[in-house]
Parts: C-alpha cells; sequence; structure tokens
C-alpha cells in the first residue's frame, strides 16, 4: 500500500492542503507546531478512524470551523482507491471509492483492505515517534516480549488480551497456591466433606464390630439360656430332695427297722392255724361242758313223782284209760259246748216268749188262707182309712165355707145341723154296726146302709130353700159327706171286726193288728227252738255220761284223783302219761351221753396238744405272747410298705441322689449354692439381654442415620462441580496456551528473519557497535561487537531507541510481502547523536526501495541529503 | 422352575453428575438403590421364586455403607423367612473381602468363592439345579475365567453367573470372556452382571446382563430392572421387569430462541409435551438457539437453570422432570481466524492438546483423585479440546462482532 495524496478538509491547522507523496522516501520538514503530529495524527485517522470525542486532542478539529475530515488516496495492489472521511459517528463517516475501476465500495471493505494492519498495530508499529520508541524502556519485560510477539504476529494484540483475559478468569477458577477461586474452595471444602466421610465411615466397622458382639451375644444369651435351663433343673431337684429331706429321715429309720431280723412263724397264715386250733379246743370244750350237763339232767330226771307211783301199780288198769283221755277230753269239750248252746236256745226261746205268750200260751201260727185273708183285710181296711180322712177333711172345708157364707146363720141352722148330726150319728152306728155282722157282705151292705143315711142326713134331707139354694147346696155337700163318712165308719168296723176274730182264732187277740206278721215269723222261730233243745239235750246227756263214766273208772284206779272234776284230772294224766314216755326214752339218752362225753374228752385233748404244740415250736407259752409276736410282725410289715410308699414319694432318682447327701445341713447349702448360680447366671442373662437390647439401639441409630449416604451424595455433588470448574478453568487455560502457542508459531518463521533483519539494521544504526539481537520466549538482549551481552535495562536511551527502531524497521522490511504499509515517523531520532542520526537517514533511504516512507523532521539537515521527495510544510 | 436374576444393585451408592437438588428429591435419590432392590425382593416374594442370583456390585465395598449392609441382612432374612435361597457372586466393587464379612449373612444366602465352583439346589418339584460361578477376589480380574466353569452338569438344569465384560484385547480388568466360549459349557442360562445397561448377548440359551436396579448418572438412561426367569417345556426364558424409582434422560429441544425470555416459554412448553411416567432426571441439551454472549453466559453458568427451576416449579413437578443441566448445543465453530493462519491455530493445537501438556497443565491437581479420576477418562481430553475450540469460535465471534 502506498500513499499518493493526502487531501485535507479540515483538521488541526491544516485546511484545503493539498500533499503529493512519492512512493518512496518522503521528508515533510517543517518546524515545531509547523503540523508533523498532526499529519501523522491525519493519516491515521483517516485510514482507522477519527478517536471518540473523549479525546479531543487527538481529534484535531479544525479550528477555524472548516469542514473536519479530508480524503487520502492510495495504491493497493494493482488498484487505486480514495478512501474520504467526514466528522461523523463511530470513527466519522467513510466513502471508498475504486478509482481504477470508479466504483463506489462499502465503507467496511476499508478494514479489508487495510487488513492485517489495525489501529493499534499501525500505531505500535507504523506510525513511530520519540515518545514510542521510548516505551521501550517503559515496558515490562513481558510486555516487551509482547509487543514483539504483537510485531511478530499480526492481529496478536487482541489474542494476546484474550489469552490474558482467559488467564484472569482460569485464575478466578483455580489457583495452585491460591486460597479464595472457586476451585480451591471446593478442593477445601471436599477435604472436609472427606473428613467427614472418613469420620462417617468409621461407623462401617463400628457396624460390623457391633453386628459381630450381637451375634457373640446372642450366642452366649443362647449358651445362658440353656444353662440356666439346666441350673433351674438342678436348683428344682435339689429343692424337691431339701422338701424331701424329712421324709428321706423317715425312709432312713424305717430301713434301719427292716433290717432287724424277721423270725418265722408269725404270718397271718400262721395267726388262722392259732384260730383254728384255738377254735377247734374251745368247740371240744364246749362240748364237753354241754354233754355233762345233760348227763345230770338226765340224772336229775330219775327223780319220779307221787302220782307216777301211785299210777306204776295200776298201770295195767289205767293204761286203757288213759288211751281214751283224748276222746274223753273230746267229749268233754262237747258237753261243754252243748250246754252253752242249750242254755242260749233257752234264752232266745224266752225271750220270744215274753213277748208274745199270752198267760204262757204261744199264739198259733196262720195257715196260707188265713194269711192271705188277713192281708186282704188288711188293705180293705187301709183303703177304707184313708177314704174316710179324705171325708173328714172334705167336711171340714164344707163347713169352713158354711160357717163363711152363713155366720149369721149359723144359729138358725143349728137345729138343723143338730138333725145332720143325728143322721150322721144314725149312718154311723148302722156303719159301725154293720161292721159287727157276720159275713163280708153283710158288712159291706151295712157300711154302705151306714153311709147311705149319713149321706141322706147330711145332704139329702136338708134341702135348701131356694132363696138360700147355694146354702143348701153347701148344707147338702156336708150332709153328704158326712153320710159317706158313716158309712166309711162303718166298713172300717166291719173290716176291724173280721179281724178281730181272727186275731182271736189264733191267740193274737191282744196284739195288734200290725204286728201279726212279726208275730208270724217269732212264733216260727220259737217252734223251731223248741226242737233244737230237745236235740241238743239229748247229745248233752249223752256226753255227760261218757265223762261221767271216765272220771268214775279214774277215780276207781287211783283214789287220790276221784271226786275231782275233769278239768283237773286231765292234765295230770296228761303228765303221766308224758312222764311215763320219757322214763322209757332216759335209759337210752344216758347211754349215749356217757359215750359222747369220752369222744369229747379225747377230742379236746388233742386240740389242746396241738395248741400247745403250735406254741412250743414258736418258742412261746402262750397265745397273748404270739400276739404280740404277730402284732409286731405286721408292725414291720406296714413299716416296709410305708417305706415303700416314701420311697415313690421322694422318687428313685431323689433317693439315689439324697443317698450321696450327707446331712441336711450340706443339702440346704447345695441347694443355697444352686440357687445362687441360678440368680448368677440370670444376672448375667439380664445384662446380656440388656446388652443385646442397647446394641439393637446403637445398630438402629447406625442404620437410619444417614449421614454416609448425604455426605456421600453431598460429595458426588461436589466432585460434579469440581469436574466442571476445573474442566473450566483447563479448557480457558489451554485456549490461553493455545493462543500463544498459535502466536509463537505464526510468528516464529517470520521473527528470527526480523530478529536477523533488525540485528542488520541495529548495527548500520550502532555503527557495528551492536552485531545481534537475541529474542527468546521471555528475554530480549543485544551482543555488543565484543562479544558482551547486554539486556535491554543496561542500554542508554538512544540506543535502546535505536533498538527499537531497528525491530520495528525490520518488520516494515520482512512483513512487507503481507503488510506493506508506509512508515510514518515523527521526529524519531531526537536523542540520536549526528554520526547515528546520518546513518538512520542512510537506511531510510536504503529501505525506502521497498517500504513507502514518510518522515516528518523538523531538522533541516534532511533537505541536505538531496534523497527523497521533500516537502515544506510552511509553504 | 422360576428364579430371579439381578445385578448391579449398587445399594446406598451416590448419584452422579448432580449439582444440587431439591429436598424433595434428596431424599428420593438417597432412598432409590434400596426402593429399586427392594422391589427386586418384593417380586421374589410374591412370584414365589425358587432362588434369587445377585450377579455382583451389590454394594460399592469402598463407600462402607452401613445401610447397604444393614439392608442386604434384612432383604435376606426375608427371603429367608420363605426359603428362598440367594446365590451371590461378588463383582468389582463388593469385592470379596474377608475382614468385615465375620459375620455372615443367614443361612439361605450362599456367596460364591474367589474359585469358580458349582452349588446345587434341589427345589421344592425335585428339580436339581446347578448355578457355578465365583466372586471377585479383589477390584480386577484381568483373566478369563470361563475355562473354569464345570460343562453342564447332570443336573435339570445348569446356569452360569459372572460378572465381568466381553473380551476386548487390551485392558480387560473385569473377567473378560467370550460368548463362545460360554455356549461350549452348554448350560441353560448365563446371568451376567457388571454392564448396567440390561442385554441380551444371544437369545437362545439366554446369555444376558441384567442392568442395574437403578440408574444413578446420566450414563445409565432407560428403563433399569432386572429378569424373572420361568421354564417353559425346557427352555428358560427370561421376562424383564422395571425397577427403577428415578429414571434418567437426555432430551434435545430444538429452539428458535434468540433471548432467554423465549428459550424459557420454548422450555415451558416442551415440559407440558413431554410428561415423563416417572420421576426422571433429564440431562436437556438445546440446540438452535442463537443467543447473545450474556445470555449464553447465564445458562452456560447454570444461572438461568437456577432461576427457572425456581420459577417453574411447578411445571418441572407436573412433567416430572428434574433437569439437572441444560446444555447449549454450540454454533458450528469456525476456526478461522482473520488474522492469523489457521495453520498456525492447528500447529499450536497439536502442542497444546498433547497429553504431556494437558498433564503439564493439569499439575498438581492430580493429586486430587476424584479430579484425577475424571481426568484420566478417555472423553476428558476430546470433551476438553472440543470446549477449547468452541470457547476459541466464541472469542473469534467476539472479535469478528467487535470490527463489525
Amino acid at each position: 500500500m502506498k500513499l499518493n495524496r493526502l487531501t485535507i478538509y479540515g483538521f488541526g491547522h491544516f485546511h484545503d492542503r493539498t500533499f503529493d507523496l512519492s512512493t518512496d522516501l518522503n521528508f515533510l520538514v517543517g518546524p515545531n507546531e509547523a503540523g508533523k503530529s498532526t499529519l501523522t495524527q491525519f493519516i491515521t485517522s483517516i485510514l482507522f478512524g477519527f478517536p471518540t470525542k473523549k479525546h479531543p486532542v487527538l481529534r484535531y478539529e479544525p479550528l477555524d470551523g472548516s469542514r473536519f475530515g479530508g480524503e487520502i488516496q492510495f495504491t493497493q495492489g494493482s488498484a487505486t482507491y480514495i478512501v474520504t472521511r467526514m466528522d461523523g459517528p463511530r470513527g466519522g463517516k467513510v466513502t471508498l471509492h475504486n478509482e481504477t475501476t470508479d466504483l463506489e465500495l462499502p465503507a467496511n471493505q476499508l478494514a479489508n483492505l487495510l487488513a492485517p494492519v489495525d489501529a493499534q498495530l499501525f500505531a505500535n508499529v507504523y506510525a513511530i515517534n520519540e515518545p514510542r520508541l521510548g516505551e521501550v524502556f517503559a515496558a515490562s519485560k513481558q510486555e516487551l516480549i509482547d509487543r514483539l510477539r504483537h510485531v511478530g504476529a499480526v492481529g496478536s494484540d487482541f489474542w494476546l488480551q484474550q489469552a490474558h483475559q482467559l488467564d484472569r478468569q482460569a485464575d478466578s477458577r483455580y489457583k495452585p497456591q491460591g486460597r479464595n477461586p472457586i476451585l480451591n474452595q471446593q478442593l477445601q471444602e471436599h477435604r472436609e466433606l472427606t473428613a467427614k466421610l472418613a469420620k462417617a465411615d468409621a461407623a462401617y466397622d463400628t457396624y460390623w464390630q457391633l453386628l459381630q458382639e450381637q451375634q457373640d451375644f446372642r450366642q452366649q444369651q443362647a449358651q445362658m439360656q440353656a444353662t440356666l435351663r439346666h441350673q433351674r433343673q438342678v436348683t428344682d431337684q435339689l429343692t424337691q430332695q431339701a422338701a424331701r429331706w424329712s421324709a428321706f429321715t423317715e425312709w432312713q429309720r424305717l430301713g434301719q427297722l427292716a433290717q432287724a431280723p424277721v423270725p418265722s412263724g408269725f404270718t397271718a397264715a400262721d395267726a388262722t392255724q392259732l384260730e383254728q386250733l384255738r377254735g377247734q379246743a374251745t368247740a371240744a370244750d364246749q362240748a364237753l361242758a354241754a354233754d355233762q350237763q345233760r348227763l345230770q339232767t338226765l340224772q336229775q330226771d330219775a327223780q319220779l313223782p307221787p302220782l307216777f307211783q301211785a299210777y306204776l301199780p295200776v298201770a295195767a288198769q289205767m293204761d286203757p284209760l288213759l288211751a281214751t283221755l283224748t276222746t274223753t277230753r273230746t267229749a268233754d269239750s262237747d258237753r261243754q259246748r252243748l250246754a252253752a248252746s242249750q242254755h242260749d236256745l233257752e234264752e232266745r226261746a224266752g225271750t220270744i216268749e215274753a213277748q208274745y205268750a199270752t198267760n204262757g200260751q204261744m199264739p198259733r201260727p196262720f195257715s196260707l188262707t188265713t194269711t192271705q185273708q188277713v192281708a186282704a183285710l188288711q188293705e180293705r181296711l187301709t183303703t177304707a182309712s184313708q177314704k174316710r180322712r179324705r171325708l173328714q177333711q172334705q167336711l171340714n172345708q164344707l163347713n169352713e165355707r158354711f160357717q163363711q157364707q152363713q155366720p149369721v146363720r149359723q144359729q138358725q141352722r143349728n137345729p138343723l145341723a143338730d138333725k145332720q148330726i143325728i143322721w150322721l150319728a144314725v149312718g154311723l152306728i148302722v156303719l159301725i154296726g154293720s161292721l159287727f155282722l157276720p159275713g163280708t157282705l153283710f158288712k159291706l151292705v151295712g157300711a154302705l146302709l151306714g153311709v147311705a143315711v149319713g149321706y141322706y142326713g147330711v145332704f139329702l134331707v136338708d134341702s135348701s130353700t131356694p132363696a138360700s139354694r147355694e146354702h143348701d147346696e153347701l148344707t147338702a155337700d156336708i150332709r153328704d159327706v158326712q153320710a159317706q163318712l158313716r158309712e166309711g165308719g162303718h166298713l172300717v168296723d166291719d173290716l176291724n171286726n173280721q179281724l178281730d176274730v181272727i186275731g182271736d182264732a189264733h191267740g193274737l187277740g191282744d196284739l195288734p193288728t200290725e204286728q201279726w206278721s212279726a208275730a208270724q215269723a217269732a212264733i216260727t222261730e220259737w217252734e223251731r227252738l223248741s226242737h233244737q233243745m230237745e236235740a241238743t239235750h239229748a247229745q248233752l246227756v249223752k256226753a255227760q255220761q261218757q265223762v261221767a263214766n271216765f272220771l268214775t273208772a279214774v277215780g276207781a284206779a287211783l283214789p287220790s284223783l276221784a271226786g275231782e272234776n275233769f278239768q283237773t284230772v286231765a292234765p295230770q294224766l296228761a303228765e303221766l302219761q308224758t312222764l311215763k314216755q320219757a322214763i322209757q326214752n332216759q335209759a337210752g339218752d344216758l347211754a349215749t351221753v356217757a359215750e359222747r362225753l369220752k369222744t369229747d374228752q379225747i377230742t379236746a385233748d388233742q386240740a389242746q396238744q396241738a395248741l400247745a404244740a403250735f406254741l412250743s415250736t414258736r418258742n412261746l407259752r402262750s397265745v397273748t405272747a404270739f400276739y404280740d409276736h404277730y402284732q409286731a410282725q405286721r408292725e414291720r410289715h406296714n413299716q416296709a410298705e410305708q417305706r415303700t410308699a416314701l420311697a415313690t414319694q421322694i422318687g428313685a432318682e431323689n433317693l439315689t441322689a439324697l443317698q450321696q447327701v450327707t446331712d441336711q445341713t450340706s443339702l440346704t447349702q447345695a441347694v443355697q449354692a444352686a440357687q445362687t448360680q441360678q440368680a448368677q447366671t440370670q444376672q448375667a442373662l439380664d445384662l446380656t439381654t440388656a446388652k443385646l437390647a442397647t446394641l439393637a439401639g446403637q445398630l438402629t441409630h447406625l442404620t437410619a442415620s444417614g449421614t454416609q449416604a448425604t455426605l456421600r451424595q453431598r460429595l458426588a455433588n461436589l466432585e460434579t462441580q469440581m469436574v466442571a470448574t476445573t474442566q473450566d478453568w483447563l479448557v480457558q487455560r489451554l485456549v490461553s496456551q493455545w493462543i500463544a502457542a498459535t502466536l509463537a508459531a505464526a510468528s516464529g518463521d517470520r521473527l528470527p528473519q526480523i530478529v536477523t533483519q533488525a540485528s542488520n539494521f541495529y548495527g548500520k544504526l550502532t555503527e557495528n557497535r551492536y552485531t545481534e539481537i537475541e529474542l527468546t520466549a521471555d528475554t530480549l538482549r543485544v551482543k555488543r561487537a565484543d562479544g558482551a551481552w547486554r539486556t535491554v535495562g543496561q542500554l542508554s536511551r538512544g540506543t535502546a531507541e535505536q533498538l527499537d527502531l531497528a525491530v520495528k524497521l525490520a518488520f516494515a522490511v520482512v512483513m512487507q510481502q503481507q503488510v506493506a504499509m508506509p512508515l510514518v515517523i515523527d521526529d524519531g531520532f531526537v536523542n540520536f547523536d549526528a554520526q547515528r542520526r546520518q546513518a538512520a537517514y542512510a537506511l531510510l533511504a536504503e529501505i525506502s526501495q521497498h517500504v513507502q516512507i514518510i518522515f516528518l523532521t523538523a531538522d533541516t539537515a534532511v533537505e541536505q541529503l538531496r534523497t527523497g521527495n521533500l516537502i515544506r510544510l510552511n509553504d | 422352575m422360576k428364579f430371579i436374576h439381578a445385578a448391579d444393585l449398587h445399594l446406598d451408592s451416590p448419584f452422579l453428575g448432580l449439582t444440587s437438588l431439591p429436598s424433595s428429591l434428596l431424599t428420593t435419590v438417597r432412598q432409590s438403590t434400596f426402593t429399586a432392590a427392594t422391589r427386586v425382593f418384593d417380586r421374589a416374594l410374591a412370584e414365589q421364586v425358587d432362588f434369587v442370583i445377585l450377579a455382583g456390585d451389590l454394594f460399592d465395598r469402598a463407600e462402607q455403607s452401613v445401610a447397604a449392609q444393614a439392608y442386604l441382612f434384612q432383604q435376606f432374612d426375608r427371603l429367608n423367612s420363605a426359603h428362598i435361597p440367594v446365590i451371590i457372586s461378588f463383582g468389582n466393587h463388593d469385592y470379596l473381602a474377608d475382614q468385615h464379612q465375620t459375620v455372615a449373612y443367614p443361612a439361605n444366602v450362599t456367596t460364591l468363592g474367589a474359585n469358580v465352583s458349582t452349588h446345587t439346589l434341589t427345589l421344592n418339584s425335585g428339580e436339581a439345579v446347578a448355578i457355578s460361578g465365583f466372586s471377585y477376589p479383589q477390584r480386577w480380574v484381568t483373566t478369563d475365567q470361563l475355562a473354569d466353569y464345570p460343562v453342564h452338569a447332570a443336573t435339570d438344569w445348569h446356569i452360569g453367573v459372572l460378572h465381568g465384560a466381553v473380551a476386548t484385547g487390551s485392558a480387560d480388568h473385569y473377567a473378560p470372556f467370550h460368548v463362545a466360549d460360554m455356549l461350549t459349557k452348554r448350560y441353560d442360562y448365563w446371568a451376567l452382571g457388571h454392564i448396567h445397561h440390561h442385554q441380551l448377548l444371544t437369545e437362545q440359551p439366554p446369555i444376558l446382563y441384567a442392568g442395574n436396579t437403578q440408574g444413578r448418572s446420566i450414563n445409565e438412561t432407560g428403563e433399569k430392572g432386572a429378569y424373572l426367569v420361568t421354564s417353559e417345556s425346557g427352555r428358560l426364558v427370561p421376562q424383564f421387569f422395571t425397577t427403577a424409582e428415578i429414571l434418567w434422560a437426555t432430551a434435545t429441544l430444538r429452539s428458535a430462541a434468540t433471548d432467554l425470555r423465549q428459550l424459557t416459554t420454548e422450555l415451558t412448553a416442551w415440559l407440558t409435551e413431554h410428561v415423563a411416567a416417572q420421576s426422571t432426571l433429564t440431562q436437556l441439551t438445546i440446540a438452535g438457539a442463537t443467543l447473545d454472549g450474556t445470555d449464553l453466559a447465564s445458562v452456560r453458568s447454570g444461572e438461568w437453570l437456577t432461576l427457572y427451576q425456581r420459577t417453574h416449579a411447578r411445571q418441572l413437578k407436573a412433567a416430572q422432570r428434574y433437569l439437572i443441566n441444560v446444555v447449549i448445543a454450540a454454533q458450528p465453530a469456525n476456526l478461522t481466524a482473520p488474522q492469523i493462519d489457521a495453520a498456525y491455530w492447528e500447529q499450536g493445537a497439536a502442542t497444546i492438546f498433547a497429553p504431556a501438556n494437558l498433564q503439564t497443565t493439569f499439575g498438581k491437581l492430580a493429586q486430587e483423585p476424584a479430579l484425577a479420576a475424571w481426568f484420566a477418562q478417555p472423553a476428558t481430553r476430546s470433551q476438553l479440546t472440543d470446549q477449547a475450540q468452541h470457547l476459541l469460535a466464541e472469542l473469534t465471534g467476539k472479535e469478528g462482532h467487535d470490527e463489525a
């Protein structure tokens, strides 16, 4: 790129000025304030934009108010362009015109045309002035290197800035030695968390330990439970044994008794045998005594009573009598019965007689006909009597009525009444009289007549007066009834008469008719009794005769009984008869008894001997002694049984165990020892159980705490964050490194050329006092002609400025293939001595063959050089 | 016959890749490994299975979790009461260590030894089942153990248990094996553990990983559970059932947002459309959004997400999603720096992203185990490179922006 013409509209104190430039070396000469710096700034501003209004000094706005801005015609490649920049936003309003093609180009095309040079690179490298050369000394080593790098690789400034920013960001994330960066904090937290987790992890060992303990304790618990069960059994056994101690001592005592020798022969069988023997002896004795008693009785009976002695002589006479005694006794009893019977009959007959007999004469009984007749009569009589009573009643009624009707006339009628009574009396008489007539018909007729008379008198005679018809009728009725009454009376009389006749004929005159039938029965009974009495009397006489005969015979034989009645005699005779029979038997009995006595005696002796033998074999004196022994034996037997019962009660095992025990005290001690042991085991078991419970609690706590999991998750989360931070950090660091490496690579192949060229230029500028520049990654030094190395700090100001100039010129020359920007040098050599300044001018002239140089200076010496395009600013 | 094949319970292990959790979720997360395992054991009891195979990594021995051990004791007791045997082959996380196993698990639990051994069970049905396997004696088992497995025993069934990974040929630390070798044993079933994604290596006989029962990081997305295996006409048929309490998921939100307000609206709409079936920890990638530097930084730093979670708790809860982080997909990187030749950038990258330089830059942080582990991951280097490129791209963009 070559600048051909600068046209200033208004910039600083310039307005409407045009500077035509040559493509090689241009000297623009002017004193101070001629506008050298203004021109430098004009070129920069038109190409890269006006500075912002924050930097008014660098804007160079025209003081006279002319149009701010200007244009530059330049050649790039084969084309010529005009760039115009006027006042406007964002660095000014730009127009770009391609003069070769005569086309307006978009404003942003300018940057592409200028690339890769930007404002900064232009300022740093191509726009050289004294203060900028002096920056070499103000710069830190790193900045210097960066600057050199910047020089070496276009656009690197931005990248270096980015790299620097990335490094800062990376540092905020992590610094190996830091404390505040994020990752450092996270690492710290991580360490803390890890420590916490390690602590929590200790629970893991604790857990297994506890688990192990739990298992151990469980085993222990099981063992102890088994032991305890066993101990309980032992204790129970011992307690049982202790409780049975008294039984055991009793058992032992009985055992000692049982050990005493047992004599034989005192068994229950023996006792039974003895009892048999004794029974036999007793029975034998009793039989003997009884027989002796009988013998005595028999001997007593041999003395006879007097009657029997009296009998004995007349035995022949008496024996037939005695034979008839039974018969006679029967006869006597018959006699007594008959006598009683006769007496009874007599009494009964007497009673009947007393009732019915008249003058000691009994009435005769009726024949059958008579009986019928009497019955008929009595019937009729009864009928008649009834009829009469009825009539009488009727009459009474009539009389009553009559009296009611005619109470006054009663007196008048009295004569009539009298008449009626007469009639009635006549009728009655007739009636009664008829009754006395013989024959029933007569009586009946008579009675009827009587009645009729009476009737007539009462009813018919009294014909009533017409005036008192009713009265008459009544009167007639009364008469009629009266008549009938009379007639009935006759009939009754007649009948009574007939009955009387019959009664007289049979001796019943004194008896009323009603008793006739009863009397008839009594009469018949009486006659029968009379006949019985006659028969009884005959038998009685016969029996009396028989008894009397017997008594007579007895009296004849036994005078002592003579004159006695049969009742006295009969028992004596019976006794006599019995005695006689007894005496006949007595002789046999005695013999038998005597024989039996002998036998009894032998039996008794034998029994007694057997008993004695029984006792003597047992070496005893008495039965009592046997029983004493026997009792003792039974007692022993009982004790043995008791012992067996005790043994059962105690139990076989306990018994065996108890037999090992010396005394109760040791047993009690053993029980206590067992109980103590059991209690200890129980205590230990309780302790274990409690420990297990505690362990279970601890395990639950450990399991449920969740601390481990929480910490681990937090740690995992933190690690995720750490990785993210680390990744960011690493990426930033790597990109920073990458930028550096890329810049190094980009500049890497030019830098040696630049350094070589710079060394060459530096030699020329310093009249070969310094021969070599060395640029490493972080150092810059120069080699003197004598071989000594100098660092930048050791150089004088002028020499250092020459070093910078040399590097910049070298860069421009080396990079001109790509960049080809003009070098604008604004009075850069003020600190150079005259020789070095001349050398510098010579160098510029040399370089200008490759690079357009615009050299602005107040040094008029350049006018003498006669090289290049000379422009006087004050013209 | 019926049994359950589960593996990688990872009891009481923390969830990885989370920076913060709402307290409501924290308890669920802390219990989730237990909840998932309980579902396995509950199923075992409900189905009255004949036995349970746990193919390793029941817990992380290094983490020394009391809760995990107490839980196992309790669950094994449960199974013991139901007379269900448990066969355990310890893996690389819960490798055999005698020092703490002084208190043995209940009688129904059989822990396979460090050498391959065969345990034979006689089931109630009278069938005999041989189960062959081993436990890791320490963290790594680098040699192929299959040679020690016997061929099919004279039992009705023979099952192989193995905690390991298919051999890759180099750096195999986890009992490397070849499926072909397994087939030669002619077993009826291979119960595998170690890989956290449930998957079948062969159909017949079933050679399969049960996967873990509860996902614990964003790398463990999808359904998690165990297998209920039933015999059907002389074959063993595995049936997967889910156990996870919390799911992990990655999702992408296609966005046209140019600022955070629009992004917020879009995310809310997305949440209503993408309601999860159960609690899901979701990593959301936002693609297509064109945000300016400040907004981008707000999203990157997580500020925006924190704010969103605070202001949209209801929507998140309704969608059953907890956003663990939001990643903005980078705009296509343009590495052409305007002023420096791309070749120089590449040249620079070559030295900077060389492992030696990475290690040097990582420096003292290598002493931090958690960071060292992350740094050692193979993915880390490429991740770092990607992110550095993204960052540089942003810086370049910034430069361009400033010029405009």
